[in-house]
């Protein structure tokens, strides 16, 4: 096991670097760079944008810049970001956490809830529950996710219950510490509801799904003939094996951890990466969304790392050798 | 208050976009300032200043009680600091620079006691005062990052607060990114009121920083914010609660800047593939002026304001924004929707239908068709050259409409040349000498034809001679005579056909004393005059 995951982290190196080369190639090759901004401005010179490229090596070839950030990146040092004025890593980590604690809340939300919904729905196939159930999934899907949020937040300003986004109250440095997490609780509500609605529904259909497969199951019947209590043939047997094709989703959905969803983000005023990252790709900061993809695919391939080794540890048919 | 983005650092000197300084603007102060209601320079940090008679040498006595926050006495030291060292390296990327360069030629900054400074101009200048409104920065607190080239990236958004020093109305106190920046007053300011009280009134100020403006309306009406900007479209929803939520909605006439509808009547040759920028039938009809001047009298001003900004718009005219005060002329060449005018010149210039097909043909028999651009980032202004084009169908043109990403635009306009017609917006202020850069025949951003080595026509020509005449005019009436003339020949000659600007409103809570907004200085530029009222302290 442990050969087969040391393996996995070399092959990923060079996936890394190529999906470095590939994004840095391509912001650079689509026309204009960040401060074309700034040549709009009637009062700034042409002599003032060139000092600002050259201060960012903007006017150097291309791959000489890739090879100096990709040394620069050796020494953990991501660049600075032209937007902010600031060393990447800054601007990244004090939003790192935000982002965070949001896509943390919705992960949990929507495994807590998605799974079990979905069993519960398998196991009363045809009934009021499963058609009711049914309705809800289709619709968290077809509702889109900022207008969701649009909705909720106006209930919230109309009800006065929950905050109208952002992540702290303005008095927030005067609470006490059980205050203090109150107060995030009450912020995190409206977008962990939006960002999970939408998962929770597939997610949910396809824990019925795979639950229903599973208990057309010939063992499953074998359990049954046996004489086994029902809730340990669903529960035990059938939810142990249908959970397999979840764990890999879960691996995609651990590389969402931190890019964050951008829309919420922006209509909640949750000061999280997803916002600052699309900025930058619109203002062409180069580094930042140089750092951003790499941190995309650094966990992606961890995620899927991760959903391997947590279907061997479920499954104990599978083996890595 | 509500602010739609963060802050880029508090560096005024290195970020300049409107999120930075609507911070470094209570922090920083310069030598003069400009007063928001009347457009006029006034004392700052200097006291007073006079000018030699050859208008080339300015001296500027400084306040003798000024302090740095931190408790050190401002001085000439730092006005020359900011000067020699920050704007006129060469290692320090600032815009600034460009307002202190004439010519190519920089100014000559000296000490010549700790409270007198001594500017030396190479020519006359006469946005000189105006320009004084530079933010001075400290000395003691930055020299050391100059010297050993850290400056670029000194008090940049990662900064601890105590480490930003300015003489400003408040200090920061705090900056959370994403979530918001906390100002306290600034116990030791210079300024007091009238009658002696000791300025700012307002202890604390919170930025919150909503990107989406949706959530920031939300959180105005609930009481959570005082104060927020307004697009034209918010209007209708916000009016109706006004006395319920208990606030006013000003509208402080239009917006600066230019929006505008530009051909391209570049005559030159891509130098790579030996093709002419434009192809010489467009050129043909570009570069005349009854074609333009039809365009103008096709575009339907009015609706535009109507559909798009709920009435709260203005036509523009003239080259110079009508809040611009002083130099604005309103006495220029008006082009009001007249669909009927504008056909009735095409006709005359030998552009008709001639096969029946509801496109006009030039003289020659082509079809009248080109592409159209826009930025795609702004809705406002896509949707505004959505009506354009459709105006322009009325004349009988066939315009192809593409909304293209911002800086690809950039490009075609400032770089590549390879574009037809683009509807477009500039920044403005009130000063017209800093538009010179679009405006003269040599300007990289006269966008129809750029980087002129000699005017292509008389009036490119006397417009040259305007902006070089003006600048170096220091008689304020005479200046206003010649930059009146500009805005004619703009009119007449078309050259760019503006559109609408749009207003600038703001949502004030009622809990404030004399609040005098106005579109120069928006809600709150008197700040440290403006008191809570006694009910809500």
């Amino acid at each position: 096991m442990l050969r087969y995951i040391i393996r996995r982290i070399l092959v990923a190196i060079p996936l890394l670097f190529g999906i470095s080369l590939l994004t840095f190639v391509l912001i650079q090759i689509t026309p204009g760079n960040f401060f074309d901004s700034l040549k709009l401005d009637p009062q700034i010179s042409a002599d003032t944008i060139s000092r600002y490229e050259k201060l960012y090596h903007l006017d150097r070839p291309l791959l000489e810049q890739y090879f100096h950030w990709l040394r620069n990146l050796l020494k953990f040092d991501f660049g600075y970001s032209f937007f902010y004025n600031c060393p990447v890593s800054q601007v990244i980590s004090g939003r790192l956490y935000n982002t965070f604690i949001l896509s943390l809340a919705s992960l949990l939300l929507t495994w807590l809830v998605a799974i079990p919904l979905g069993v519960w729905a398998a196991v009363n196939r045809g009934r009021g529950i499963d058609k009711i159930l049914s309705f809800l999934s289709f619709a968290g899907l077809s509702v889109p996710s900022f207008f969701l949020a649009i909705i909720l937040l106006y209930f919230a300003s109309e009800g006065k219950i929950l905050p109208l986004g952002g992540m702290q109250s303005i008095n927030y440095d005067g609470l006490t510490q059980t205050e203090k997490m109150v107060d995030l609780l009450r912020h995190l509500a409206i977008p962990t509801i939006v960002i999970s609605v939408g998962s929770i529904a597939a997610l949910q259909r396809i824990m019925r799904g795979s639950m229903l497969e599973t208990l057309r199951q010939q063992y499953v019947l074998a359990a049954r003939a046996r004489g086994l209590p029902e809730h340990r043939v669903v529960y035990v047997h059938t939810l142990r094996n249908a959970i397999n094709p979840l764990v890999t989703i879960f691996g995609y959905h651990f590389s969402d951890l931190l890019s964050g969803a951008a829309l919420i983000e922006i209509i909640c005023s949750w000061p999280g990466l997803g916002s600052v990252m699309l900025t930058a790709v619109r203002a062409k900061d180069l580094y930042l969304v140089m750092a951003s993809m790499l941190m995309g695919g650094i966990l992606l391939l961890l995620g899927n790392l991760l959903a391997d080794i947590l279907l061997a540890w479920v499954d104990p048919r599978i083996r890595y050798e | 208050m509500a602010m739609t983005s963060d802050p880029k650092s508090f560096n005024a000197i290195i970020a300049k976009e409107t999120s930075t300084t609507a911070v470094t603007n209570l922090i920083f102060e310069g030598l003069t300032r400009i007063n928001g209601v009347t457009l006029k320079v006034e004392p700052n940090l200097a006291e007073r200043w006079e000018v030699s008679s050859d208008g080339l040498v300015w001296t500027f006595f400084l306040r003798p009680d000024v302090r740095w926050v931190d408790g050190h006495p401002f001085s000439a030291d730092d006005v020359v600091f900011t000067f020699n060292d920050l704007i006129y390296n060469d290692n320090i990327p600032t815009s600034s620079r460009d307002a202190f360069t004439v010519d190519g030629k920089i100014f000559k900054v000296e000490k010549i006691d700790d409270l007198t400074v001594r500017f030396t101009l190479p020519v006359r200048f006469a946005p000189f005062s105006l320009g004084m409104s530079q933010e001075i920065l400290p000395k003691h607190k930055l020299a050391q990052a100059v010297g050993e080239g850290r400056f670029n990236f000194t008090w940049g958004i990662d900064a601890s607060p105590e480490e930003i020093v300015g003489t400003g109305p408040y200090k920061l106190k705090s900056y959370l990114p994403g979530q918001r920046i906390i100002f306290e007053r600034n116990p030791s300011y210079w300024r007091k009121s009238e009658k002696g009280e000791q300025l700012p009134f307002i202890s604390k100020i919170i930025y919150v920083i909503v990107q989406n403006q949706d959530t920031m309306l939300l959180k105005f009406l609930e009481g959570e914010l005082d104060y927020c900007a307004l697009r034209g479209a918010d209007y209708p929803l916000l009016k109706p609660e006004e006395k319920k939520r208990n606030f006013t909605i000003y509208d402080s006439g239009p917006d600066f800047g230019n929006t505008f509808l530009v051909l391209n009547q570049n005559p030159g040759v891509n130098p790579k593939t030996g093709q002419p920028f434009v192809e010489p039938k467009k050129l043909a009809w570009f570069t005349n002026v009854e074609f333009r001047r039809a365009i103008a009298y096709a575009i339907d001003k009015d609706r535009i304001v109507k559909i798009l900004m709920n009435d709260l718009g203005y036509p523009q005219d003239s080259a110079m924004s009508p809040s611009s005060g002083f130099f604005y002329n309103p006495k220029v060449a008006k082009y009001d929707y007249d669909l009927a005018q504008g056909r009735m010149i095409l006709e005359k210039a030998g552009f008709r239908d001639r096969n029946g097909d509801g496109i006009i043909e030039d003289p020659k028999g082509q079809r009248i068709e080109f592409n159209l651009y826009t930025n795609s980032g702004s809705n406002e202004r896509v949707q505004a050259a959505a009506i354009i084009r459709h105006d322009l169908e009325g004349l009988g043109m066939k315009v192809n409409f593409l909304a293209l990403e911002f800086n690809n635009l950039v490009t075609k306009l400032v770089s590549t040349f390879d574009w037809d017609a683009a509807m477009m917006g500039l920044t403005g202020g009130i000063e017209p000498h800093f538009g010179k850069n679009v405006w003269a025949s040599d300007g990289q951003l006269h966008m129809w034809c750029p980087l002129q080595e000699s005017p292509h026509t008389p009036w490119e020509k006397r417009i040259d001679e305007i902006f070089n005449a003006a600048v170096q005019e220091l008689d304020e009436n005479k200046r206003k005579i010649l930059y009146d003339e500009w805005q004619a020949i703009v009119a007449r000659e078309l050259p760019v056909i503006h559109t609408v600007l749009g207003a600038n409103i703001y949502a004030v809570r009622n809990k404030f004393e004399n609040l005098k907004p106005t579109s120069y200085g928006g809600a709150f530029h008197n700040l440290e005059e403006i008191r809570v009222k006694k009910e809500y302290r």
